[in-house]
């Protein structure tokens, strides 16, 4: 048997290529979900928000924000251990200008066992919202958000130990938009 | 050693030093997206002539960047900008964005971008640490027009940032707008 060194160039190109794309889908199912599929709809939306806060951001988050300032020492608060926020909305002058492909290619990212759907969260807004919670064993990984409506599409996607309760005190901050979501109402017996 | 040496190793350190810190002005990353920009768009950026309009916008954006405290930005010393003024700005502007983003992942941390296309506005905020203060890198893109600035912020100002980006762009923006209306 030849060994790999003794196999042609083009064999060695191939596997070579089998382990780069062996490592993207395993990059692919981790909390962070991949958004760049998403960028064409910028040429078609009216307006494109694309908010990046990543894991320099978040400790450089840690030292600007005061902790005698009530509503920034909650954000510094609720941002510990996170290692990213990335934030990608859309919104369109017309309905349905975005493919239900592209929607696809988010969900098809936020499938089980690495993701979890919630149940029952409600939305005040129209449209339909998606929460999702990324886990390791009982360990909560990531959070991402889909909101889809006729005219705005927005992807909501933090990494790091977060829960819905987190999420609804982080709406309207750091570039998270009110989303409407709830958080799920503690029992008499949890309180 | 003779003198006739010595002056000769002097005048070879100056010559050095005199190119180091050209190399570093011509490299820095507020001249390469300037000229980015202009290579991009084929525009030009303006002369001294808009100089005075110029920190006046510089100002306008640096306020709304510390909240409406714009002395205090100016005491940060460490303004620069570049307007480009009645020029189209056509082109494709997500390989705009691409070209940027690459140009800048290594030093900067993007913070926020929005895109209009309906009105053909781009506006881009990166940002980074600089010791014990924080440098911002605007870039703003209009049909017509377009802004780079590049200012150091304090904590405060960027903790104002950072809570909401998508207002502080839009407000940036808008700023900039207003002064070129005035």
């Amino acid at each position: 048997m030849k060994s790999l060194f003794q196999q042609p160039p083009g064999t060695l190109l191939l596997v070579a290529f089998m382990v780069m794309a062996s490592a993207f889908t395993t990059q692919a199912q981790g909390p962070r979900i991949q958004l760049g599929n998403l960028d064409h709809l910028a040429t078609k939306a009216s307006d494109t928000v694309d908010v990046t806060i990543d894991e320099r951001l978040i400790q450089l988050a840690a030292k600007v924000f005061n902790e005698k300032d009530d509503d920034e020492a909650q954000i510094k608060k609720l941002v510990q251990g996170l290692k990213g926020i990335y934030v990608r909305s859309f919104e369109f002058d017309v309905d349905n200008a975005y493919a239900a492909t592209d929607v696809d290619s988010i969900r098809a990212q936020l499938r089980e066992p690495a993701w979890m759907r919630i149940l029952n969260v409600t939305s005040k807004k129209e449209g339909n919202v998606e929460v999702y919670l990324s886990m390791n064993g009982p360990d909560i990984t990531g959070l991402a958000v889909l909101s889809v409506e006729p005219r705005e599409l927005t992807i909501v996607n933090i990494v790091g130990p977060v829960d819905l309760e987190k999420l609804t005190k982080l709406e309207g901050n750091l570039g998270i938009p009110d989303l409407g979501v709830e958080a799920p109402k503690k029992r008499k017996n949890e309180q | 050693m003779k003198r006739a040496t010595l002056v000769q190793v002097a005048a070879i350190l100056l010559i050095v030093s005199f190119t180091a810190n050209v190399g570093q002005a011509i490299n820095d990353d507020f001249s390469s997206v300037v000229k980015m920009i202009e290579q991009y768009y084929n525009v030009k950026h303006e002369g001294l002539s808009f100089l005075a309009k110029a920190a006046m916008k510089a100002v306008g954006t640096g306020a709304k960047i510390k909240g409406g405290t714009a002395r205090q930005l100016a005491e940060a010393g460490s303004i620069r900008l570049a307007t480009f003024e009645d020029q189209d700005f056509n082109g494709d502007f997500l390989k705009f964005r691409s070209s940027l983003n690459d140009s800048l992942k290594d030093t900067w941390t993007p913070l926020v971008q929005t895109i209009s296309s309906e009105n053909a506005e781009q506006s881009y905020i990166f940002v980074r640490e600089k010791g014990d203060k924080f440098s911002v890198l605007i870039v703003m893109i209009e049909k017509r027009e377009g802004t780079v600035v590049q200012a150091t912020v304090s904590a405060k100002s960027l903790a104002l940032l950072m809570k909401d980006p998508e207002e502080g762009a839009k407000t940036i923006r808008e700023e900039a707008t207003i002064v070129d209306n005035e």
